[in-house]
C-alpha cells in the first residue's frame, strides 16, 4: 500500500471504467480465443491485409519462378545486351550481357524470400532458447548471456555481416546463418524477460507443489504471453534481413553471379547508370515493396494486441469536433 | 437552500470505444452549495471521476467528449467554452486534487516551482513573490521545515507531502470550488486521516466549496454536507447527509450502507457485499441499471427506467420502490418529478 | 553518481576487451587468416618460416594477442599488408571524413525531427503526422543505398545538377561550397534514414509523456496549452530522447557503410569495405576496435546525460519514503 506501488500508474483516470476497458464478454457462448481476436483486428486493418496479399503474391511468384519467368534468368547473350523493354520478348528489356532483367527480377524473389524467412525462423529458435536458458537458471549462465548480447550490439549488425562475409567467404548458407547470428538478440530478451515474470508469479510455486509438469506450465505461460511479440520481432525480422541480405550482394559480400538475387541486381545497376537507368529502379521497388508488407504485417499483428486501440483513438480525433458540444 | 456555486444539469459524457460510443455519465444532475460539501460516492467504473474530469473539461483530453448538459458556473456554461477560455477558471476559480499524489506532479520540476506556477499564472506574481508564498503554502498545508521541502523534487517525498503539495497547487489560487478526486485512496491508511481533516480545515479557513469522490461512505459521512450516490453512469440517489444516512432510499445505497464494517447491517461479523458486479458501460441492463443486483427487483424495473423520485426535502431517489410516495409528495407539494 | 560512473566504466571497458577477443579470433579462425596473408607467396618452406618468425606468427595465438593488444593501447595498429602503410594513416582521415558527412545530416535530421514528432504528437493522425509516417514507412522499408542511386540517376545524371559522388571534385580540395554541393545527395540519404527512426520516437515519447497524470495536474493548475506541451511535457519526454540520440552517437564515427559506398565517400565505412574485401586484417581490427569504443563511449554518454537530465534517477531512491 506504499508510495512506491502507485507511483507508476500510467492511466489517465484509474477508475474510469472505458480506459480500464473490462469489455463486458458476450452474455453467452464461448469468448473467442486469443488467435481470432487478434485475426479479427488484423483482418479489419486495411494496409495489414494488403501486405499479406502482396507477400502471398511475391511467395507464389517465388515458388512457380521457373514457370513464370520466360528466359533463363542467368543466361549470358551479348548479342542482345541492353534491349528496350518490350523487344524480342523481353518485357522490361535486358541487361548489359544479354540477361532478361524481368526474369532475374522473378528469380531473385526466391533468393530475397528463403533469406528473409529462415534468418527469421533461425533467429527466434536461437533467441528462444538462450532467452529460456538465461531466464531459467538466472546466475552467472544470465550475466554471461547478457555480456555476449552486450557485446553483439556494441557493433552495428551490418559492420559484424561484412567482417564475417569477407573473412569466411561468401556462401548462402554464411549469409544466412550470419544474419541470423546477428537479430536473434531481441527474441532473447523478450523471451528471458517472460521467464523472469514467470520466476515472480506465485501460482508457478503453486502449480509446482500440486504436481503440475514444470515445463508445462513455462511453456503455456510462454505460448500465451511471448508468442505474439515474437511473431511481431519476427515479421519485422524477415524484412530486416531482405534489407541486410540486399545490402551485402550491393557490396560484392553477399549473393554472388550466377545465382541472383535484386541487391546483387543493384551492384550491377549503378555502372550502366548513363545507359540504362531502369536497371536500377527495378530491384529496388522490389525490395522496398516486399519490406513494406512485410512490416505492414507486422504492424498489422502488433496493432491488434495493442489494448489502446490506434484506429479508435484516430476516429476520435475526426469524430470530436462534430460531437462535441463546445467544439473544442 | 443556500447559493449554488455549481449547478450541473443532464451532464452526459462519452467515449468511442470499439463499440461506438459509450455513455460513462447519464444524465447528471447536482448542485454544490456554497462553502459546502459534495460528496460523490459510488464503486469504481461508476463514472464518478468521469464526472470530475467533465467539469474540469479535462474530459477533452482523456478521450471523452460532453455529449449534452450543462455546468454552470457562476453563471457560465463551462460545457460550451472552449479550452482556451477554461485557463482563468481551471486552477483560479476550480482546482482539482487527484487520486494518486506521486504521479500528479511532474517529476523534473522542484515542488516548490510546481506551487508558484500555479501563482503566477493567477495571481500574476513575480518569481520571488510567488516562490515565497509557495513557501507559505506548504507550510499551510502542514508540511514540516517548507524553505527545505520546496526545493525538493517529487520523488523525494511521501505519498502524503505530494498530496499535500497537491492540495497546496490546488489551494492557491484561492479557488471557489476544489473537486478532490479520490484524494485518500492511494495513501496510507494513517494518512488518510490527517489529509481528509487538513481539507475540513482548508475549508472552513478558506471557505471553498468541496466536491469530494470516493468510494467509502464512511469518509462521506464524515465530510459531507450533501451526498450523491452514483451507479454505473447515474446518480441513483441524492440528498443531505443527514437524509442519506437516516433513510437509506435506494437499494444500492442501502447495500454500500451495510457493507460499510461497523454499521448496523453487519450480521454476525459477516461483512455484507452487494452480489455481482457493475455492469460495462457499453451494454447496461433494460430498465433501472440496477436491477440484476437489486434484492428488491420487480418487473417493472426489467422494463422501464426510473426517473428522479422525490421523497424529502433535497432527498431524490432513482427507484420505483418510492414510485407512489412520490405521487403523494407530488399532490402534497406540488414539486416536480425529474424525468 | 561517481560510484555509478566506476561501475559504468568498468562495465564499457569489460564490454571493450571481449569486442576485441571476439574480433582477434575471429580473424585468426578464417581460412587464410592473417598468417597465410602475411606470408609472401611462393616462398620455401624454410624462409616463410623465417618470415613467420620475423612477424611474430610462430607464437601461439593467445600471445599473439597480448602482443597485439598492447600495440593498440599505445596507439600502434600495425601496418597494411599489401603496401605496409601505417594503419593509422588510413584511419585518422577517413575519421575525419566520415565525421563531416554524419554530423552534417545528424544535426539536420535532429533540427527537422524533434521538433516535427512533438508537433505530431499534437495533432495526431493529422496531414503531417500521416506524412512523418509515410515517411518512416520509407525509411524502414527502402534499401538506403538504393534510394541513393536514384538520386544520383535523377539529380547527377539526368539533371546534372548536383555532383555524381567523391567528396570533392577535382582539383577542388579543400573548397567548402564543393564540399557542400557533395555532400547534399548522401546526407539526404542518411536524413531520411535518420528521420524514420527520430520522428516517431520523439512523437511517441512525447504521447507517453502527455498521458502522464502530472500533465492533467498541469492542465488542470490552468497552464496554457502550449506551455503543457513545452514546458511540462517537452522535458520529460526529452529525456528518452536524449538516450537515444546518445547511442547514436557512434555512429558518427563507424559511418554508414552503404551511403558511403554509394557516394564513393572516403569515410570509415568504405575504408571498411574495401579493406573486408582485400582481407586487411589489421585495418579491419583496428576499424572493429575503434567502432566498439565509439559504441560504448556513446552508451556512457548516453547514460550519464540520462541522469543529469532527470532527477528522479540522479538522486536515487532514497527520497522514495519519507
Amino acid at each position: 500500500m506504499s508510495d512506491l506501488n502507485t507511483a507508476t500508474a500510467p492511466n489517465v483516470q484509474n477508475t474510469d471504467p472505458v480506459v480500464t476497458g473490462n469489455a463486458p464478454l458476450p452474455p453467452t457462448g464461448k469468448p473467442p480465443g486469443p488467435w481470432k481476436i487478434v485475426w479479427q483486428k488484423f483482418s479489419r486493418n486495411p494496409f495489414a491485409m494488403t501486405g499479406l496479399v502482396v507477400l502471398l503474391i511475391f511467395i507464389f511468384v517465388a515458388v512457380f519462378a521457373k514457370f513464370i519467368a520466360p528466359f533463363d534468368p542467368a543466361k549470358i547473350d551479348l548479342m542482345t545486351a541492353n534491349l528496350k523493354p518490350g523487344v524480342d520478348g523481353h518485357w522490361l528489356g535486358t541487361d548489359e550481357l544479354g540477361r532478361d532483367i524481368f526474369s532475374r527480377l522473378v528469380h531473385s524473389s526466391q533468393v530475397s524470400l528463403l533469406i528473409g524467412f529462415s534468418v527469421a525462423i533461425i533467429a527466434v529458435f536461437l533467441g528462444s532458447i538462450l532467452g529460456a536458458i538465461s531466464g531459467y537458471f538466472g546466475g552467472w549462465i544470465d550475466t554471461v548471456l547478457m555480456r555476449l548480447i552486450d557485446v553483439m550490439i556494441s557493433l552495428p549488425s551490418l559492420f559484424i555481416n561484412i567482417l564475417v562475409m569477407a573473412i569466411f567467404g561468401t556462401k548462402l548458407l554464411y549469409l544466412i546463418l550470419i544474419l541470423a547470428l546477428t537479430s536473434w538478440t531481441g527474441v532473447a530478451r523478450l523471451v528471458r524477460g517472460q521467464f523472469l515474470q514467470l520466476r515472480e508469479m506465485q501460482y508457478v510455486e503453486a502449480a509446482r507443489a500440486t504436481g503440475v509438469s514444470h515445463s508445462g506450465i513455462i511453456f503455456r505461460h510462454l505460448l500465451r504471453n511471448a508468442s505474439f511479440p515474437i511473431i511481431v520481432n519476427a515479421t519485422l525480422m524477415v524484412g530486416g534481413a531482405i534489407l541486410s541480405e540486399s545490402g551485402l550482394s550491393y557490396l560484392g559480400l553477399g549473393i554472388q553471379m550466377p545465382a541472383t538475387s535484386w541487391g546483387l541486381m543493384l551492384s550491377n545497376s549503378q555502372e550502366f547508370m548513363l545507359t540504362n537507368p531502369m536497371q536500377a529502379v527495378y530491384p529496388g521497388l522490389c525490395i522496398l515493396i516486399v519490406v513494406l508488407a512485410v512490416n505492414f504485417i507486422g504492424d498489422g499483428i502488433r496493432d491488434a494486441l495493442d489494448p489502446r486501440q490506434k484506429n479508435t483513438r484516430r476516429r476520435l480525433a475526426k469524430w470530436r469536433k462534430n460531437f462535441s458540444k463546445s467544439g473544442i | 437552500m443556500a447559493e449554488k456555486l455549481l449547478e450541473v444539469r443532464n451532464l452526459t459524457t462519452g467515449f468511442l470505444t470499439e463499440k461506438g460510443f459509450v455513455k460513462a455519465t447519464d444524465r447528471i444532475s447536482i448542485n454544490i452549495e456554497k462553502g459546502k460539501t459534495l460528496c460523490l460516492v459510488g464503486e469504481s467504473g461508476s463514472g464518478k471521476s468521469v464526472t470530475s474530469l467533465s467539469i474540469m473539461r479535462l474530459i477533452d483530453y482523456a478521450g471523452g467528449v460532453i455529449l449534452e448538459g450543462n455546468i454552470n458556473f457562476k453563471g457560465q456554461d463551462l460545457a460550451a467554452k472552449k479550452q482556451e477560455e477554461l485557463k482563468e477558471i481551471r486552477g483560479n476559480q476550480i482546482s482539482m486534487i487527484f487520486q494518486d499524489p506521486m504521479s500528479a506532479l511532474n517529476p523534473v520540476f522542484t515542488v516548490g516551482e510546481q506551487i508558484a506556477e500555479s501563482l503566477r499564472l493567477h495571481q500574476n506574481k513575480n518569481k520571488d513573490e510567488a516562490w515565497k508564498e509557495a513557501v507559505e503554502l506548504l507550510r499551510m498545508v502542514g508540511i514540516p521545515s517548507p524553505e527545505i521541502r520546496a526545493k525538493q523534487y517529487p520523488n523525494q517525498l511521501s505519498g502524503g507531502m505530494c498530496q499535500r503539495v497537491v492540495i497546496a497547487i490546488a489551494l492557491a489560487a484561492k479557488p471557489e470550488l476544489l473537486i478532490a478526486d479520490e484524494p485518500t485512496t492511494a495513501l496510507d491508511v494513517t494518512v488518510q486521516a490527517q489529509i481528509l481533516e487538513l481539507l475540513q480545515d482548508l475549508k472552513e479557513k478558506l471557505g471553498t466549496s468541496i466536491l469530494l469522490i470516493t468510494h467509502d461512505m464512511g469518509v462521506a459521512a464524515e465530510m459531507a454536507d450533501h451526498i450523491a450516490v452514483m451507479y454505473a453512469g447515474a446518480i441513483v440517489e441524492q440528498g443531505t447527509v443527514e437524509e442519506i444516512f437516516a433513510n437509506p432510499s435506494h437499494p444500492y445505497t442501502v447495500g454500500l450502507l451495510q457493507s460499510i464494517p461497523g454499521f448496523e447491517g453487519e450480521r454476525g461479523g459477516e461483512l455484507y457485499t452487494i452480489k455481482g458486479t457493475i455492469p460495462g458501460l457499453g451494454n447496461l441492463p433494460q430498465g433501472c441499471r440496477f436491477n440484476p443486483r437489486c434484492p428488491h427487483v420487480m418487473d417493472k424495473c426489467r422494463q422501464v427506467e426510473p426517473g428522479d423520485i422525490q421523497i424529502g426535502a433535497e432527498h431524490k431517489t432513482k427507484c420505483w420502490l418510492y414510485e407512489d410516495q412520490a405521487k403523494v409528495a407530488a399532490a402534497g407539494k406540488g414539486e416536480h418529478i425529474h424525468g | 553518481m561517481t560510484e555509478y560512473l566506476i561501475r559504468r566504466l568498468l562495465q564499457s571497458i569489460l564490454v571493450i576487451f571481449l569486442v576485441s577477443i571476439a574480433a582477434f579470433g575471429l580473424m585468426h579462425a578464417a581460412p587464410g587468416g592473417p598468417t597465410q596473408m602475411m606470408i609472401s607467396p611462393g616462398l620455401s618452406p624454410e624462409t616463410a618460416a623465417v618470415q613467420k618468425h620475423n612477424l611474430g606468427l610462430d607464437k601461439p595465438v593467445p600471445t599473439q594477442y597480448v602482443i597485439w593488444l598492447k600495440n593498440m593501447l599505445k596507439g600502434d595498429m600495425g601496418n597494411t599488408f599489401k603496401n605496409n602503410t601505417p594503419v593509422g594513416d588510413l584511419i585518422w582521415p577517413a575519421v575525419k571524413n566520415t565525421l563531416a558527412l554524419m554530423s552534417f545530416s545528424w544535426v539536420i535530421s535532429l533540427l527537422i525531427a524533434i521538433p516535427w514528432g512533438i508537433y505530431n504528437s499534437t495533432r495526431e493522425y493529422g496531414i503531417s503526422d500521416q506524412s512523418a509516417n509515410f515517411i518512416t514507412y520509407l525509411g524502414f522499408a527502402m534499401p538506403a543505398f538504393w534510394f541513393g542511386i536514384i538520386l544520383q540517376e535523377f539529380f547527377s545524371i539526368k539533371m546534372d545538377w548536383l555532383p555524381l559522388s567523391d567528396m570533392y571534385s577535382m582539383e577542388k580540395h579543400g573548397d567548402l561550397g564543393n564540399l557542400f554541393m557533395h555532400l547534399i545527395l548522401p546526407s539526404t540519404v542518411l536524413i531520411l534514414v535518420n528521420l524514420a527512426g527520430y520522428v516517431k520516437y520523439s512523437r511517441s515519447s512525447m504521447l507517453e509523456v502527455l498521458e502522464q497524470d502530472y500533465i492533467r495536474t498541469a492542465r488542470a493548475k490552468g497552464v496554457p496549452e502550449r506551455k503543457v506541451i513545452f514546458r511540462h511535457a517537452l522535458r520529460n519526454a526529452l529525456i528518452p530522447i536524449i538516450t537515444v540520440i546518445g547511442m547514436d552517437l557512434a555512429s558518427l564515427v563507424a559511418g554508414a557503410t552503404l551511403t558511403e559506398k554509394v557516394f564513393n565517400w572516403p569515410g570509415m565505412g568504405r575504408l571498411f569495405v574495401d579493406m573486408a574485401l582485400a582481407r586487411e586484417y589489421t585495418v579491419l581490427m583496428a576499424i572493429t576496435m575503434i567502432t566498439a569504443v565509439a559504441v560504448v563511449l556513446g552508451n556512457l554518454i548516453a547514460d550519464i546525460l540520462y541522469k543529469l537530465v532527470d532527477p528522479r534517477v540522479q538522486l536515487g531512491r532514497k527520497g522514495g519514503k519519507a
